[in-house]
């Protein structure tokens, strides 16, 4: 049995008097009274002292009780400051009449007649003005006859007091008499004593691991920041460069060199958020505008009509991040390209738990000779498996600027296939204005949904404007990779 | 998106096959189930293909796809000898009609719904709102021909549907809800564009409402369509599809002249592609036969042409097809997406990362280690947060949304402090101290560039605090820089520093203002640190402009 050396001097203390009240081994050991009894009840649990707690009450005056404590309850005052009677208009002079007239009537020591008051002669005192006298001489009394009326009148307040005596058991006793070291513990080690190999002989302080120690919290990325290096990570594994750009992009850019059309509902103002800024086009627009108004050199018919490049000038909030992929490839239009980026897109939605004007999309291109659907499904697969999602399935689907198009849905317990993103290959009528050759595969991935999913929120809103507390809490490794 | 509502009876008659069945596949020619339920399924419909918004496209569709009935469906067209003139005084207003003449139509209440259904998805995903194309059944038999499209004027009164009384179509514009909704399309032009007949009687006040006189009711027999719009194709589109879908259903159509033309012909267009284009593209070996079987399940007509070409006739409701991997794509949906097998081809390339990402990466490094933890706060915010509270003037690249949605985001942040000092307030009942930061994107006068940010909170943050952060930030970036007094308003004078670099300030660090911090609701000091990532030696020459 390994005692602390609070408990071993609580023995040493308590050995001479075998019993004692906390307070007395305090006085005796120095210590504060609380402190003994934390050290007493440890050496109880370990069946050495006996800790037995009294509760005592006692009635203390209140403010107004010591006023009166040196003269006595006011209608006692009051009855002793006239001889047999008085007009009521003169006693009520007295400073103390207002409450001592009303007591010296319930009590029975005066008649009221013709204004004129009168002492019956029954002026004995009460069990409470007995208690009250005690009380003067005392400071404080215990419960008795009399007390409970002082108390309504609010004239003492009720303590508690608690008392524990501290006594030895015969385990105790026998402990003590083997005889205990009452050397200071050591805590934490000194170089000297390190150096000197003094602490061979030191009583070390012994800690108890079954209190938890003071919470740290570290300083750590966000936990959507990982999800997104995760993602980074795999497709660098997969071979593919890193695209960053500008989150203010030319319609130009964002929608005319994707082939969508001018009057493409995406396009107004209701849903993508236009900035007053223009933009001028680049060198070589007028194939971009070919393509739009007849398809230019390709089996494309084009949308038709008249092709505005003021219109294509206006800059917006980039609503996808392929508009950096359009510009990647238009730098390299070689073979072979295999670029990701991840980058906020803004649509202009109302903020709810699932909706945000602005989140994380996650977009990959590969443009190579002689790539093709069964490639682009290929990618998927593996990106998808690598992300966790074993489970991949594919329909067609439909975007403006992809022919084919695909849709790719993953499993997910509890969800069943949930729709993750979109995928197809560049039209033509996307890639050859900027001489690209060979088909691009290309799909992109809301990966807020996939943090949503993978920290289990209810609303998106917390990855952007977090709880400083549930970042500290989500751990930094989840388990899954 | 098109949702479009079909009823399983009816789908049933003209698919020639089971709901289950239905429901089961249709997913696989690119659609969404929205809704099943107890007597139809609502399912969404791609914006490419308007010509699958009525239960009879979708029939039509489905028979291919399922085997029931492949190749061209075919119309014949004969003349009404109906003429509809258009007013030239129409050029600058709404020139393009399209027309056609239905007969032997019948209609319960359940077809008038779905034509109305129909017209309402095709004025959205064709019509533009109907600004593009606005489409006007009629009843043919109350009205008689010839009909004239002309530029009226706006005085002009008929009795529009839904009303009882004449308005004039300067009180549709105020008074009727559908003048309401799509005055703006008009308003500006001298005179309105009206449909009239023989009589000088009113059909349409196109693109705003039809006459209650032509009103299509469970009795009309015989239809007269106007297409009226601003682009031919788009119109043509419009009738085609109408037409088409009315033909499945049992109707005949009769062409209208039209300015000497005679239309619709409902007739597809021609177009010869690769089979090697389409096998390359699709990554699956085919040959010209089983291409053409395969399109002809897509409902075109498909002959080889030779062995490396097929001849291909696109049906004239198949608006989608603009380019040969439009048809590419159909055989890959004939073939069936859940039948690719996946592949990964065998290039090799080499992964490279972003080297603002590498900067990012090493400030994530280096301010974890500081103990702080990471926000990623949003990009828009507004000039309150990001100056008023900062007590700082706005910067002149400053971006402002041109519509915004909210109060809370009409700018584009130019700075990332103020959106930490926000996180601060949020998570004010937090325990303390708080030390956050965040790296990433800003925008001035249109340039996206990358700042990093720092905030510590806590009854003795100081201005020691935000050196010794700002000193290791700048040392771990390889930033060599000097420091002098900082005359930023979010900072304590006397308790600020800028950080310089080859004579440009590009950081700021020290103790926020304490009327900043009241702005923020914020009670205990905060020391902070900010820099321009574009000091940082590496960081990319070229700018992220649009």
């Amino acid at each position: 049995m390994e005692l602390t050396l609070n408990e071993k001097r609580l023995l040493v203390t308590l050995g001479p008097m075998g019993s004692a009240d906390a307070a007395v081994l305090a006085e005796k050991m120095d210590a504060r009274r609380e402190a003994v009894v934390q050290y007493a009840i440890l050496a109880a649990d370990r069946g050495l002292v006996d800790v037995e707690k009294h509760v005592a009450r006692r009635y203390v005056p209140t403010e107004e009780g010591r006023a009166y404590m040196e003269k006595g309850l006011p209608e006692r005052q009051v009855l002793e400051s006239f001889e047999e009677s008085i007009p009521m208009r003169d006693l009520q002079s007295h400073p103390l009449a207002k409450i001592a007239i009303g007591w010296m009537r319930k009590k029975g020591w005066i008649a009221l007649r013709d204004g004129v008051v009168t002492k019956t002669g029954a002026t004995a005192p009460g069990p409470d003005e007995t208690a009250f006298a005690r009380l003067a001489e005392r400071g404080e009394i215990a419960d008795g006859e009399g007390v409970a009326d002082l108390v309504k009148r609010g004239l003492v307040a009720e303590e508690e007091t608690v008392a524990y005596t501290v006594s030895l058991t015969p385990r105790g006793r026998e402990l003590l008499s083997l005889g205990l070291d009452l050397r200071e513990e050591v805590g934490t080690l000194t170089r000297e004593q390190i150096l000197s190999g003094e602490w061979r002989s030191l009583p070390l302080r012994r800690y108890d691991v079954t209190k938890l120690p003071k919470r740290a919290y570290p300083g750590k990325l966000h936990p959507y920041q990982r999800i997104i290096d995760e993602m980074r990570r795999i497709l660098f594994d997969m071979g593919f460069e890193e695209m960053s750009g500008g989150i203010v992009q030319s319609s130009f850019w964002n929608f005319d060199a994707l082939f969508q059309p001018q009057d493409h509902p995406a396009r107004e103002m209701q849903d993508t958020f236009f900035l007053g800024e223009r933009w001028p086009l680049p060198a070589g627009y007028e194939r971009v505008r070919d393509m739009h108004e007849h398809g230019g050199g390709t089996s494309s018919t084009g949308w038709g009509g008249t092709w505005s490049a003021e219109k294509a000038m206006q800059c917006v909030l980039r609503t996808h991040t392929t508009s950096l992929s359009i510009q990647h490839l238009a730098a390299h239009p070689k073979p072979p390209v295999r670029a990701f980026c991840v980058g906020r897109v803004y649509r202009r939605e109302a903020i709810d738990p699932t909706h945000l004007a602005e989140f994380e999309q996650l977009e990959g291109i590969v443009m190579d000779e002689d790539v093709n659907l069964r490639h682009l499904l290929g990618f998927l697969k593996e990106f998808y498996a690598k992300m966790g999602f074993e489970k991949v399935r594919f329909r067609p689907g439909y975007f403006p600027y992809t022919e084919p198009s695909v849709e790719p849905e993953v499993y997910v317990d509890g969800l069943g296939w949930v729709e993750l993103g979109g995928s197809g290959i560049f039209r033509q009528e996307v890639t050859e204005p900027f001489g690209i050759e060979h088909p691009v595969l290309a799909w992109g991935l809301g990966i807020s949904r996939v943090a949503m999913l993978r920290l289990g929120l209810r609303d998106l809103r917390q990855l952007y404007r977090s709880d400083v507390d549930w970042v500290r809490e989500t751990p930094t490794y989840g388990g899954r990779r | 998106m098109a949702i479009i509502t079909l009823p399983y009876r009816y789908l049933e008659r003209l698919a020639g096959t089971d709901r289950q069945t239905i429901i089961d596949r249709v997913p696989m020619i690119g659609a969404d189930i929205e809704r099943i339920e107890e007597d139809h399924v609502d399912v969404e419909f791609f914006p490419n293909r308007p010509d699958l918004y009525s239960p009879e496209g979708v029939a039509r569709a489905m028979r291919g796809f399922l085997g029931i009935e492949e190749g061209l469906p075919v119309y014949t067209v004969s003349p009404s000898g109906i003429t509809f003139s258009v007013d030239p005084g129409l050029a600058g207003i709404r020139p393009v009609l399209g027309s056609a003449v239905i007969r032997n139509v019948s209609l319960d209440e359940e077809a008038i719904e779905s034509l109305m259904g129909l017209q309402e998805a095709l004025h959205w995903a064709v019509g533009r709102g109907r600004g593009k194309v606005a489409i006007g059944v009629h009843d043919l038999d109350a009205v008689t021909p010839p009909f004239r499209y002309i530029a009226s004027p706006r005085d002009r009164s008929f009795v529009p549907l839904d009303f009882e009384r004449e308005m004039t179509m300067e009180e549709i514009l105020t008074d009727h809800p559908k003048g309401r909704d799509y005055a703006h399309l008009v308003e500006n032009f001298e005179n309105f564009p009206l449909i009239v007949d023989a009589d000088d009687r009113v059909l349409s006040f196109p693109p705003i409402i039809n006459g209650e006189l032509t009103r299509v009711t469970t009795a009309t027999k015989n239809i007269l369509l106007d297409c009226t719009g601003t682009d031919r194709k788009a119109v043509m589109t419009a009738v085609n599809i109408i037409c088409t879908a009315l033909a499945e259903a049992g109707a005949t159509i009769e062409t209208v002249t039209v300015e000497d033309e005679e239309m619709p012909t409902l007739a597809p267009a021609e177009r010869v592609v690769s089979v090697a284009e389409c096998s390359r593209l699709l990554g699956i070996p085919l040959t010209a036969e089983e291409m053409s079987r395969l399109l002809r399940r897509m409902r075109f007509g498909a002959e080889p042409d030779g062995d490396s070409r097929v001849r291909i006739l696109v049906p004239c409701y198949r608006s989608d097809i603009l380019h040969d991997w439009d048809i590419f794509e159909d055989v890959a949906i004939a073939y069936g997406i859940e039948n690719f097998d996946a592949a990964l081809p065998a290039t090799t390339t080499v992964a490279q990362e972003h080297p603002i990402s590498a900067i990012a990466r090493a400030v994530r490094s280096v301010m974890t280690g500081l103990g702080y933890l990471e926000a990623i706060p949003f990009t828009l915010t507004n000039e309150r947060v990001l100056y008023a509270n900062m007590q700082r003037e706005p910067a002149p690249g400053t971006l402002r949304l041109l519509h915004p949605i909210s109060e809370e985001q009409t700018v584009v942040r130019t700075d990332l402090l103020p959106l930490l000092m926000e996180m601060l307030l949020a998570n004010k009942h937090r325990e303390l101290p708080q030390r956050l930061f965040t790296v990433g994107d800003v925008v001035e006068d249109c340039v996206t560039y990358q700042k990093a940010a720092a905030v510590s909170i806590h009854p003795a943050a100081d201005f020691s605090e935000a050196y010794a952060a700002a000193d290791v930030l700048c040392r771990e970036l390889s930033l060599p820089y000097t420091v002098v007094e900082s005359a930023d308003p979010a900072f304590l004078d006397g308790r600020r520093g800028d950080i310089v670099v080859d004579g440009k300030i590009v950081g700021v660090f020290g103790e926020i203002h304490p009327a900043v911090l009241r702005a923020f609701d914020l009670e205990h000091p905060v020391a902070a640190l900010a820099l321009d990532l574009r000091a940082v030696p590496g960081y990319p020459a070229e700018p992220g402009t649009p």
